[in-house]
Formats: C-alpha cells, structure tokens, sequence
C-alpha cells in the first residue's frame, strides 16, 4: 500500500445497532475476526488523512476481498463515471468509480474525490446506471421508486426508500492505479457479498 | 437513542425452510402494506441457505430486482415465548392489496428495527410502571402504580369533576386500544376534556367535506391511479405514503394522469410529475382557498362545469335548506351555516357569489398566492375541459394537512366546492378524499359530552372543550397522557410545556416517601391546590410529557407484542397478530385501561385478551367506515374469533363496512359515496347494515352541499401572519425517512445518520440575504407567536376573528426559538422556510400559531412566521458521515 503512512488501524467502536450478529456460522466468524483483531492484515477500521482536518475513521472489511485494479486516477475525468465490476462478475457486481471534483467522504487522491460505489438500488434493486448527476454529485432517482443517493457522503440515501446507504466500494491509491479492495454495505440481491 | 452513525452490515441471515411465517401489515403510515415476518429460533443455528430449496422464500440469491432480498435492515432477535428467535420482516411479495410489488418505504422497510433488542438501540424501552419519587422515575409494580392513579382519580374526579380528568390520547393505535380508551373517558368518566393527539378539542379535521357530505376516507387506492387529472392538495404522498405514490399513482402518471400538486416544496413526487408532464403549484402558506377558487372560477367563466353531474347530485334551495329539518341548531351543519357565511341555495347561488368575489380573479389570486397565473389556468383545463368528442377528463382530488391546517374551514369548503363541481366523488376514478397520515384505528366506546365543555359561544352551540387553552389556565388537575407528546405536537408548544412545568415538577407537593397512603394524600394536596398530575402511557419515555412532567408512567406494549385490528387509508382491516414478547412488564393500553377502570369501579372492564375486546367494539363500529361487525358474525358462524376470522384474509384484508352475502360469505366496499354500485335489491338482510354513504352522500339529502368559502372569515389572520421585515413563513411537515416524532428512527442508526437533527429548508435567495450556507446551524425563532388567553371571547358575529379577538385583548403574543441545522436547496419556495413538524428536541410546532380556526375549533398548524439567524456551524457541515444537503427533487 502507498498510502499506509495515512492509515491507521483501530478497535472499532461497537456501535448501536449492531449489537446483533449475522447468524451464518462462516460470516459470523469472519466478522468476529474482523472485530477482534488488531493486525494490519485484518485493517478494520481506517483512518483516512490521518493527521489533517479531515481525519475520519472508516470502517471496512478489507482482508476478504480480492484487490482488483478499477482505473487509473490520471485518466479520471470530473464528473464522468467509469464502470466496473466488484467483489466479482456475478449479479449486482456493477459498480461505478468517479472523480466528484469535491472532497468526499471515503474518498481518495490529491482531492480525495474519487469514489467508487455498487450500482444497484438498495431497495428492490433498481439499475442506477446512467443516473449520475454531476451537480448533485448523487446517483439516482432509481427508475423503480425514485431513491437517490450522495457520493460525498458514503452513499446516503438524499430521498427515497432504501434500507440501507449505496454499498461503498473502498479503494486504494498505488501510484496512479487505483484498487478496490473492500465494500460497505451489502449489495442488493445478496446476503452476504462475497458468497452471492 | 442512536449516534448518528451506521456501520452497515454486510451479510445477512435468511430464513431456513421451516420458518414460522406470520402475515400482518406495518405499524406506520396509513397506507398499511402488508408484511411478513419469518421467525425462527437463535438455538440451533439453522439458518437458511442460498438455494431455493434451503430458504424460507423458495428463491436462489441472489435474487432478481422486487425479489425477497433481506437488507440487514430488516432482521433482528427478539424473545418469543422466552427464547431468542430470529426474526426477518420484509414487505409480502405475494400480497394482493396495497404494495403489490412486495414494496415497501424504507420506514416499514426498516420496521425489523422496531422491535425490542436490548443489544440495540431500543434497549430504553419502558418495560416497567414508573414512579417520580424524591424527584427520580423508580420502577414500582403494577399494582403499586395502579393503585396511586385510580385513588387520585376518583379523588379529581369527585372534588373537581370530570373536567378536571384530562385525557389526550391517540386516535390510531389500534381499534381494541382506542376503544377500550374511549369507553374509559367518554362513556364511564364522561369528561369534555378529552381529544386526539393532533388537535386541541375533539373537533373535525375536515369541516368541509363534512358539510359538503364527503367521507374523509371514500376513496379506493385504484381511484388514484385511474383518474386521469389528479389535484393534490396538501401533501406529496411520495414523501408521507410512499406505496400510495409509487404502486398506485405513479402506474397512473405513466399512463398519462396529469398530476397536481400543489404545496410550497419541491420534492421527489412533485417534480417526478413535473418531468412526466405533470404540474407544481407553488402556493404561499394560508392561501390554497385562493387558488382553489380562482380554478372554480375559470372552470365556471368557461361553462366547463359537470352540468349532468351537479344537476342529478348537487342540493338546490331545498335540498340546501332541508339540513335544518335535521333537528335544533345542535348540529354540525346548522351551527355553521347560521353563521350565513357558507350555505348557498345550490350551484347558481354558489357560482354567483363566486363570480362576486374580487380575490378569486386569477391576477388577485395569483398574486396573493405567489404563483403563476398560467398554472391555475392550466389546472383548470386539465381538471374540467370537455375533450373535442365531449367526454370529460375523470378528475379526482386528494387533500391532506398541508390544506387542511392552513385554512381549517375555508379551505376545507373551496376544495368540496372545486370538488364537486368538476364531478369528483362518487365514481371510479372520480373521488374527493384525504389521503390519510396515520391508520385508522379509532373505534369511540362512548360519546363525546359536548353538553359539558364550559367552552360555548353567545347564540351557538356548544364547541368541543379546547384542552391545551383549559389546561393553560389551570383547570385540568389530572392529565392522561396516552402514546403521545401532546406539547410538541400542538401549536405554540413552548407556552404550553411552561404551564406543564407551573402545574407539575412547579407545585410544591412533590413524591417524598415510600407509603401508598402518603403518596395518594400527596397527590391529593397538589390537585387541591390548583396544580396537575399526569400520568403517561407510552413504549418509551417521552420528553418532557414523561420525562419531565408526569408522576406515574405506564409501560404500553404495541405492534407484534399483542394481537391488534385497523383499518388503513382505503378502510382495508386487517389483523396485526402478536409474534414476539414484549419486553419486560409492558402491557397493552386496553389492559392497563381495564386495569384503572376496574380500580375506579367501572364495569365492563373485564376483557381477558384483545379479541374479547375487539368483539365488543365490533358493534360500535356499524354504520361507520370500517364496520366489521359482519366478520364476527361471520367468525361466531364459523366457529372462529373475530380475530382469527380477520386474520384468515392476510395481508389482504378486507376494506370496510363489510357485508355478508347471502351464501354466508364476506363483502367488503370498494369505494363509499359510489354512484354506480347496486346494492342488494331487496335491502340488507340479518344483521347487515346499509346507510346513505354507500351510495350517496352523508347530507341530509344524500345530495353534495356545495358552500361559499369566504376568504374574508381567514384573510385578517393571514395578513396579520404575514412575514414582516425579515421574517420568512416558517411551516412543516413530514420528511420521507422519519416517521413522526421518530420514536422508532431515532433508535435506527441508519436513519439518526440520515436525519440526526431538525433541519431548516431555506431558499437560496434568502439564506445569501442572511449569510447561511447549508450545514450552518440556524435558530429559527419569534417574538410574535399568537395564542389565544381564554377561549374565543365576543358577542357579535365580527368578534369571532383574528382582529376581534386582537381588539379583544385575548390574543396574547409570546416568543420561541427553536434550532436546526440549515438546508439551503432549490427545492423550496422562496419566502418559506420548512422543518420538520414533531422533531422532540426542536419543535417546530413552537413557531405555529396557537390560535384555533374561528369555525371549526382545529389549530391552523402550518400558519407561522419565523426569522433565521446563523447561530454557528453544525458538525455535519464539515463531516461527510451524516446529513446530506442535496436537494430533495432529483429525478
């Protein structure tokens, strides 16, 4: 990583409302291991810009995903997102990575503004391809039931009826290439993302 | 409550093959979509898998769009008879009624979070009867509690009669709650003190559909869809009843339905219909009546009126004049109408005076209302021009508060009067409804004692006592609080919480000891000497009503935790089956009631589960919107309970007033007032019950009264509300995440991240001219927020206004602040500001005036004026974690 000298790796807080536990004996068992420990391997929580302003902690489930080379950050062009698929080529694997030409939450580069996001609507799993607004910086109106989503901010839902934020696709920054390397959120369709 | 920060998951348990599966219908909003819960035990770990043939829903994941995909969201672990289980909640995909689709709003959609895990943020539940002794909410046992309540009681009750026993209750939770309430209050206390949690006397919301004879609830959700123009007043459903938006009008809108709506913001349904070639009308707060009546006025100048229509089902002289064959001036009808305000002897009077009226020109109206005149021209074409060939567009309208509680009365007449004359309200496609914001729950086991309210005016009849105007001035010595915030959910809030504060934690007979007999002598001493006590029902301790302000706090267990019945938004019934334990000692508020009512000698308080009480209700609900007493004459047939016979229909359900076929089985109707439906020729058999509202109006002639709605009687109010100087109009409302007081989403940390705050939508006109930029935090706040001393004061028709009552001196002027972090978007209307209505912590409600509309005794809640000053920057300007201040109209 390139960008280790800006993360940091923390305990995570446990947080309200997710005091439960995914009930699957392999996922639970994941996330326990991703919520106890500690190694640099397992990288639970990260803190982006570490030592600026802008210091914010991020979770992410990084170790289990693969790391996949998306897009080159010279040839990202403000407002013009770049499809890609991931965790892998299977349903709901379309995603998108785009150079917001604004600081956003999650995001990386110079500006940290280059975010990447799933593309399917978290609520009944509407195509959001093509429904990039460059003034808004959001995704959406989803053509099923209209919900729209800020890329600045982790994908929350702007309006609509989603049950839970735009899964985020985490990247990193090596050199010019840009990797994904973990998702927030689980993508529509699945129950767990890395099993279908 | 929740941080406002979410950490999603990122997988999720399914439900194995054998899940128990438990069908019921959301807890919220008056649409009702229809759910299913899968349960199945923690011990064990069985949990299903990916293929179709490992799952509960027999579909391979990951699953297609609309499939029954599982958002971490919609799962929890809760206790079912003792032991851990968990539980799935996702929208029926198979349902029949309401959300086709299996869709769902991401508040029903969440609504798995609502369930009581003490791992999650819903572990501050009230699980136990509280106690303020020595100043600390104590737990006490049931008995304890109940004890103390019922003593002091009676005690109010003997010493300062029944109107000192206030009771301010919801309307909706649940026809067993609200009847076994209603029976306590009205039938057995018998106190005029008594009204619903949205509005200060028990009183109509919608005098006039009333006087006009239209069911506030006539529609069916296909009207919706079918009509061809929709007028949509007051609301935008995509934002307060989703699945009405997006399963019944928008298929409409796709299939050419112009739309209307007419509201000050720009949101998600409005500018969906805009870009679908639907129209925004965007009205000032107060002047809806305007441009209602100027739309009247050109369908009128055009001669494109529903002649046939007003001809067969419009009263003339005599149809008008027959309302005072029903009875004394003790009604409704007759008690507004002496006023000579409204009553006109049919359509040419109506159109007459229509025509006379100054205001209602398009420039005058336009201009007051700060539209386009263009768009009231336009909406009369879409709604009333015969096409080439002669037929009519079929035109509905829906109105709901943003109308109704600008103009309580006024607007309330222009919209039956529009209404009925471009021949909307008894036919498919053609209705004049509410849309609805909570179910319809309310089933009355007494009647209201108007006879009693001290509250009269000269040469009228009695009104409805007014309980927040009683309670200021000291007269309510025992409050009873159930499942409601009462304060921050009324107008001039701020006034109210300070004589809350006065009369309780403010009197010196406080809780100070362990002995029952001191306790009740204490509490006995305060209401003696002019103070209150309260007393609170509810799922978690509100504030301040509970928190602050009450002596003895009930535990209320509600949806999943006990077997309930209600009606939704198109009079659908259906059952609400208990499917887990509710957690600690709470109990159903028909039990805690029977409970009272048994300790203060009332009979008829014997109920042993809810279907008993149910089965009791059922009899008063005849006659009435949503009568079932058919299905449990069906079910005792059958050999079933009312539940359980009400239970057989699902999600479906069956919309009210049912009937029984000759064969035995069960009808129910689609639509009210339905001009094209043939009844049994041969009249109701057995116990089945027709009245007039199947098939005509509810007037005393079955024929629509078409009214006068004079601006005049609200025009003094509104030009005295106008902003001054640097003030804005301040209204509010409902946002789409969060669900009223948001009892339930500020314990979702995923809607706590969406909306941690009351927020301040401001153009950006008018938040450059003030130096705010979104994420600032702002306080909104005035120094001329009216209230009315005393109720209404006069003696001549003209002291019944804003300026008599001014000149009267019982207007008094007091100040709120209230504080929110600010939204400067596009979406709203420039001059306005709007927050959210019933954010506990910053109620908006505070800068509303406190002043009861003259005719119909409701609170005008959306008429206020605020100025926004920047007091600072909010920690959401900066952090990219929670908030968004993107607009809301992205399409």
């Amino acid at each position: 990583m390139s960008d280790t000298q800006n993360m940091s790796v923390n305990q995570p807080p446990r947080q309200d409302g997710n005091g439960k536990k995914g009930a699957g004996k392999c996922m639970l068992s994941r996330r326990e291991f991703l919520l106890t420990s500690g190694t640099a391997v397992a990288t639970v929580m990260v803190v982006m810009n570490a030592g600026t302003a802008d210091a914010e902690e991020v979770p992410g489930l990084v170790a289990t995903y693969p790391r996949k080379l998306i897009a080159k950050l010279s040839e990202l062009k403000v407002d013009e997102p770049i499809d890609f698929t991931y965790p892998d080529d299977g349903a709901y694997s379309d995603s998108i990575v785009v150079k917001l030409g604004t600081r956003a939450g999650g995001g990386i580069g110079p500006q940290t503004d280059v975010v990447a996001f799933n593309n399917t609507c978290t609520h009944q799993g509407g195509p959001l391809s093509g429904t990039y607004k460059g003034d808004t910086k959001s995704l959406g109106a989803c053509p099923l039931h209209l919900s729209t989503y800020d890329l600045t901010r982790h994908g929350i839902l702007i309006s609509g009826q989603a049950y839970q934020s735009l899964p985020q696709v985490l990247l990193e920054l090596d050199g010019d290439d840009i990797y994904a390397v973990g998702v927030f959120g689980l993508i529509f369709g699945r129950y767990d993302n890395l099993q279908g | 409550m929740s941080a406002p920060y979410y950490i999603p998951e990122t997988d999720v348990p399914l439900p194995p093959t054998d899940a128990e599966v438990v069908s019921t219908a959301c807890d919220y909003c008056v649409v009702a979509c229809g759910y299913k819960v899968y349960r199945w035990p923690v011990a064990g770990n069985r949990n299903g898998g990916a293929l179709a043939d490992q799952n509960a829903f027999g579909e391979d994941f990951p699953v297609d769009p609309l499939g029954s995909w599982v958002a971490p969201n919609q799962h929890n672990i809760v206790l079912h008879n003792g032991e851990p289980h968990h539980v799935v909640i996702i929208p029926d995909k198979d349902t029949k009624a309401v959300n086709l689709d299996g869709d769902s709003s991401l508040r029903g959609g969440c609504i798995a979070q609502k369930c009581y895990n003490p791992q999650s943020p819903t572990r501050d539940r009230l699980r136990s009867p509280l106690m303020r002794i020595y100043g600390i909410l104590q737990p006490v046992p049931w008995d304890f509690a109940l004890d103390v309540a019922a003593e002091v009681a009676k005690y109010v009750i003997a010493r300062h009669g029944e109107a000192a026993y206030g009771v301010k209750t919801f309307s909706y939770q649940y026809i067993e709650n609200t009847y076994a309430i209603t029976k306590f209050a009205l039938r057995h206390i018998n106190t005029p003190n008594f009204t619903f949690h949205d509005t200060p006397s028990d009183v109509s919301s919608t005098p006039g559909f009333r006087d006009a004879g239209f069911d506030n609830f006539g529609a069916s959700y296909e009207d919706w869809r079918d009509a061809e123009t929709l007028l949509i007043c007051g609301t935008d459903p995509y934002e307060t009843k989703t699945i009405l938006w997006t399963q019944w009008i928008m298929p409409g809108i796709q299939n050419g339905q112009k739309t209307i709506l007419m509201v000050p913001r720009r949101t998600a349904g409005v500018a969906y219909a805009e870009q679908n070639g639907g129209m925004w009308i965007d009205v000032t707060p107060g002047t809806d009546l305007l441009i209602l009546n100027a739309i009247a006025r050109v369908i009128v100048e055009n001669d494109w009126q529903d002649k046939e229509w007003i001809e067969k089902w419009v009263n003339n002289k005599w149809g008008s004049n027959s309302g005072f064959g029903q009875g004394t001036r003790n009604t409704p009808w007759q008690w507004r109408t002496t006023w000579g305000m409204f009553q006109t002897k049919g359509y040419d009077d109506w159109k007459k005076w229509l025509l006379a009226q100054d205001e209602f020109t398009v420039e005058n109206a336009a201009a007051i209302a700060g539209v386009d005149p263009a768009k009231i021209l336009t909406a009369a074409e879409w709604m009333a021009k015969p096409r080439d060939d002669g037929s009519r567009p079929k035109t509905s309208i829906m109105i709901e508060k943003g109308l109704y509680w600008s103009n309580n009365t006024g607007s309330t007449q222009s919209v039956s009067a529009l209404g009925i004359i471009v021949g909307a309200g008894g036919r498919p496609g053609q209705m004049i409804s509410r849309a609805g914001g909570h179910q319809r729950g309310g089933i009355k086991g007494g009647g209201y004692p108007r006879n009693k309210s001290p509250m009269k005016l000269p040469g009228r009849r009695r009104r409805a006592l007014d309980t927040d105007t009683w309670t200021i001035a000291g007269h309510t010595r025992m409050a009873h609080v159930i499942g409601t915030t009462w304060i921050q959910s009324m107008c001039g809030s701020q006034q109210l919480a300070a004589a809350f504060e006065d009369l309780t934690v403010g009197n010196p007979n406080q809780i100070r000891s362990y002995d029952k007999e001191d306790i009740v002598a204490t509490l006995k001493k305060r209401v003696d000497s002019g103070g209150m006590v309260v007393i609170n029902q509810d799922i978690y301790l509100v504030d301040p009503i509970g928190n602050r302000f009450a002596d003895i706090i009930f535990p209320a267990a509600t949806w999943g935790e006990e077997t309930f019945m209600r009606a939704n938004g198109e009079r659908r019934l259906r059952l609400y089956p208990k499917f887990y334990d509710a957690p600690g000692d709470a109990r159903p508020d028909w039990w805690i009631i029977a409970q009272l009512g048994k300790r203060m000698g009332f009979d008829g308080f014997d109920w042993q589960n809810s279907n008993e009480v149910a089965e009791e209700a059922s009899r008063f609900s005849r006659g009435s919107r949503k009568d079932f007493h058919m299905v449990k004459i069906a079910a005792h047939r059958e050999g079933m309970t009312l539940h359980e016979k009400l239970g057989s229909f699902g999600t479906d359900g069956i919309q009210g007033p049912v009937f029984m076929l000759d064969d035995g089985s069960l009808e129910g109707t689609k639509r009210l007032h339905d001009t094209t439906r043939e009844l049994h020729p041969e009249g109701p058999a057995g116990l089945n019950m027709y009245n007039k509202k199947l098939t005509h109006f509810n007037s005393q002639t079955g024929r629509c009264n078409i009214q006068k709605s004079p601006w005049s009687l609200f025009s003094d109010y509104w030009e005295w509300m106008q902003p001054k100087g640097d003030e804005l109009w301040c209204t509010s409302g409902r946002t789409n995440e969060r669900w009223q007081s948001g009892f339930d989403d500020r314990r979702r940390p995923y809607i706590m991240q969406r909306w941690p705050e009351n927020y301040v939508e401001i153009h950006p006109e008018d938040a450059a001219e003030r130096g705010i930029e979104s994420g600032d935090m702002v306080m909104a706040y005035s120094d001329r927020v009216p209230g009315l001393k005393e109720t209404v004061l006069g003696i001549e028709g003209s002291d019944y206004s804003f300026s008599g009552q001014m000149a009267a001196g019982n207007v008094e002027l007091s100040r709120a602040a209230v504080t929110g972090v600010a939204m400067v978007t596009r979406a709203i209307k420039k001059g306005v500001v709007y927050m959210d209505f019933l954010h506990t912590q910053q109620p908006a409600n505070a800068l509303e005036g406190r002043v009861v509309d003259w005719i119909s005794g409701n609170y005008n809640y959306k008429m206020g004026v605020a100025r926004v000053r920047k007091i600072g920057v909010s920690p959401y300007k900066e952090n990219m974690r929670s908030m968004s201040f993107a607009p809301r109209d992205i399409i």
